[in-house]
């Protein structure tokens, strides 16, 4: 340790963290008591005492590229039992905010996605993409947007067709993809700095291959939510994140097997209720539904838990993924047509916000928590 | 120059207490010149300084303080002593009181010499409370050597048994009254001074220190009767479970203290007692090493800090910054382990120890039983004095977590006060 240490504070760091739900941190009086309740906190520089020092001094680079910011998964148990009610829990859960507003470019709109005011522009922003490339398509004499379309057997594609939604969100896949490939390459090489500084890993320089060989590693660690599953303050969450991890999943290879019929085999939906992928898509919209209730519920039982926008808006997010999505199959089915189009207008507005807001939202902890659990293994931090 | 030298005796108080702050009160107002009636609800006087061992920061045993006011109040008229007394009511304001208390009948007059003939008759044996409960006491008892009042003690557990009737036969002096009464005796004063003290903080209540769980982790009250000749080790520190002389001692600091989930306060003494408990342990075993985690290590004052700096320079006393969160037992060997966070190097300890002590703090005894009095208390249980109103105000423990000598000094301050009630009326 040097002798001495000039603390420069970063004091719009601290507001951005009481901002996004860390508002009790200074409440902390470093009695490290979280550090050995929390489950999975490592026996050398645990976590989070370190982090909760850092963030009421404002030591931004402490925190900003701390790796064991995002191996925290929020469970409680250092909540519980902190003697201040400092919420140790929630304030690792505003520096993982800050964290994923720092490392989206452009910053603006993580700025626009972690404000709750800003959410009707986020909003308007893919409907109008949908409508104005919609009506220019029908300008140049590409009928894919039709406001009334006739026929006895009507389906959503009838009436926003898929072509003109796949050229709209693959691009938004795909822009999204870049802007957290950019994020993770200063995310990884500030991870590891901090590692080296604070005498976490031995590891002088990261060797991709081996770093890809870990992550396979520790991909059934993540799905079987092992860590998860060592709190004990919050444990039904892990339930409930398991059912929505894995909708998502299902949805995203219901989606791409849709999309390779549709652009190599030309295959028109709807898909037949006995076709399996229509399974897959009808069980992952269900459980979707139920697992974002499950999350809703959890969050609003539990009272000593901060719950900022930025927890409400994924949640949200979740939630409304499944309902208008299962709300458009079944109006459908039930000949509602000009209502299912509706509803599916509204669930295309948010199939657009998850991916092209992802990277600037809580749902990014899927990449960055990942990240930082491979390199948790990786450098063999113990 | 007035020459009304006399006191106003006309009025007289009531102390509620009978522990270091309640002494001092009813002694400093009864020399100089009122009437005090001490009220008690064990049967001897002294409270929690007579289950002390030694006092910090001078380790001289409580013992000698107590013996001279025990003498005070023996050389005093003015001070009624009621001890196994409780106060049932108060009605009334300030200057005039009406407060009602109930005495529980002793069994044992005025006649007792303190042979001990009733105790080596008795058979049943009762829970030592004095000892905290670790030890078992005769059913007649001396509740310690140099009690006061110097007297006997019938638990009530034995009255109407054949045991009452042996007590009864065994004493020469005709002592023993069996047929004893509980009463209830009005009693008419100017002010009441509450000094009902403190209980140790219930560890059973701090689920992550597993006390009641181990038999290996006690509370520093208990190693204060353990150190203690008179207590149920004669003196020697061992390790429940076995006996033994522990080899090592963690003593967690802050066991339910500065905690919103327990005590939300610190409890002041808690941090200063492991100290000197330290000195208990490194005198008796000088190659047992003696662990110390704590959150901050408060010994407020020249003197203290004096004795915490001698304490550190001890190579056998371990201190480590870092608040214990998590024990567990082996079960073949009784060893604890216990983990915390050295919060200066950043690492996680696991050390294994004989023993673990849990230096648990102070909550007042109205926190559980509040006076049957108009009295403002805060969310603790603590009081919090009125002095424009007068009349009633709390003394010692009663008003904040304290030591000795604060308690002390606090008491004398409130026997002017509760005087000043008298005076002006």
């Amino acid at each position: 340790m040097a002798d001495s240490y000039l603390v420069e504070p970063d004091v719009s760091f601290i507001k951005e963290v009481v901002r996004l739900g860390g508002a009790d941190v200074k409440k902390c009086f470093q009695c490290a008591t979280c550090a050995v309740a929390c489950p999975i906190s490592p026996d050398t520089k645990p976590f989070p005492r370190k982090e909760m020092i850092a963030t009421s001094w404002g030591l931004k680079d402490r925190l900003i590229g701390n790796g064991d910011v995002w191996l925290c998964h929020n469970c409680g148990d250092c909540s519980t039992l902190c003697p201040r009610g400092a919420k140790p829990a929630d304030v690792l859960g505003a520096v993982r905010a800050a964290t994923v507003i720092e490392y989206a470019k452009p910053k603006s709109i993580a700025k626009m996605v972690s404000d709750p005011k800003k959410l009707p522009i986020l909003l308007t922003i893919p409907a109008v993409i949908i409508l104005v490339l919609g009506l220019l398509f029908k300008i140049v004499g590409i009928n894919w947007l039709n406001f009334a379309p006739v026929g006895e057997h009507l389906w959503q594609s009838d009436y926003i067709n898929n072509y003109l939604v796949d050229i709209i969100m693959i691009p938004t896949f795909l822009s999204a993809i870049a802007i957290f490939a950019l994020g993770l390459k200063r995310f990884v090489a500030d991870m590891h700095a901090n590692a080296l500084k604070e005498g976490k890993t031995n590891k002088e320089k990261i060797d991709p291959i081996e770093f890809a060989k870990t992550f396979v590693k520790v991909l059934p660690t993540i799905m079987k939510h092992e860590r998860f599953n060592e709190c004990s303050e919050n444990k039904e969450r892990s339930t409930a994140h398991m059912m929505v991890l894995f909708s998502f999943i299902g949805l995203f290879i219901v989606t791409a097997c849709f999309f390779i019929g549709e652009w190599v085999f030309h295959i028109e939906g709807p898909y037949q209720q006995i076709n399996p992928i229509k399974w897959l898509a009808n069980i992952s919209g269900i459980c979707l539904v139920i697992g974002g209730i499950l999350l809703l519920k959890n969050r609003l039982d539990k009272k000593d838990q901060i719950s900022s926008y930025w927890d409400w808006y994924l949640i949200g997010l979740v939630l409304t993924l499944g309902i208008t999505g299962m709300l458009t199959e079944m109006l459908r089915l039930n000949g509602s047509y000009g209502l299912s189009a509706i509803i599916y207008f509204l669930h295309l507005i948010s199939v657009w916000v998850l991916f092209a807001y992802t990277p600037f939202s809580k749902l990014a902890h899927i990449v960055y928590r990942t990240v930082a659990m491979t390199y948790q293994e990786y450098s063999g931090r113990k | 120059m007035t020459n009304d030298k006399a006191a106003p005796a006309s009025g007289s108080m009531m102390v509620v207490g009978g522990g270091i702050a309640g002494l001092t009160t009813a002694l400093e107002a009864a020399e100089v010149g009122y009437e005090v009636l001490l009220v008690e609800k064990n049967p001897y006087l002294g409270g929690r300084v007579a289950q002390l061992n030694q006092y910090f920061p001078k380790l001289c045993p409580p013992t000698c303080g107590l013996e001279i006011n025990f003498r005070r109040i023996k050389d005093n008229p003015r001070i009624k002593v009621l001890t196994l007394a409780e106060v049932e009511a108060v009605s009334g304001g300030p200057g005039n009181y009406t407060a009602t208390v109930k005495i529980l009948p002793r069994y044992v007059n005025e006649n007792c010499t303190c042979c001990g003939d009733c105790a080596k008759v008795c058979e049943t044996e009762v829970s030592d409370t004095y000892n905290l409960g670790m030890c078992r006491t005769k059913g007649a008892y001396l509740p310690f050597d140099m009690a006061f009042p110097a007297r006997y003690v019938i638990s009530p557990q034995i009255i109407g048994t054949d045991d009452a009737e042996k007590v009864k036969t065994a004493c020469k002096y005709d002592a023993v009254d069996v047929d004893m009464q509980p009463k209830t005796v009005d009693f008419s004063v100017g002010a009441i001074v509450w000094a009902t003290g403190w209980e140790p903080y219930d560890a059973h209540r701090i689920d992550n220190l597993g006390f009641g769980q181990y038999d290996n982790i006690i509370t520093n009250m208990m190693l204060e009767r353990q150190a203690a000749k008179n207590g149920p080790t004669q003196g020697q520190i061992v390790r429940p479970s076995d006996k033994k002389a522990p080899e090592s001692v963690a003593f967690v600091q802050c066991a339910g203290s500065r905690d919103e989930n327990h005590l939300p306060y610190c409890s002041y003494i808690c941090c200063m007692a492991s100290l000197k408990h330290a000195t208990y342990i490194r005198a008796q075993y000088p190659d047992t090493k003696v662990y110390i985690f704590y959150i901050d290590i408060r010994s407020p004052g020249d003197r203290y800090e004096k004795f915490y700096n001698t304490i550190k320079q001890d190579p056998g006393v371990i201190l480590i910054k870092g608040k214990v969160a998590e024990v567990s037992e082996d079960p073949a060997t009784r060893n604890i382990t216990v983990v915390a966070e050295n919060a200066v190097t950043g690492e996680k300890i696991h050390q294994t120890v004989d023993m673990v002590v849990l230096a648990t703090g102070m909550q007042p005894t109205a926190a559980g039983a509040k006076p049957p009095a108009d009295l403002a208390m805060n969310d603790d249980g603590f009081f919090i004095n009125d002095y424009a109103k007068g009349g009633m105000f709390a003394a010692g423990c009663a008003n904040k977590p304290a030591d000795v000598i604060s308690s002390n000094q606090n008491a004398t301050g409130i026997a002017l006060k509760a005087i000043q009630t008298l005076v002006k009326r």
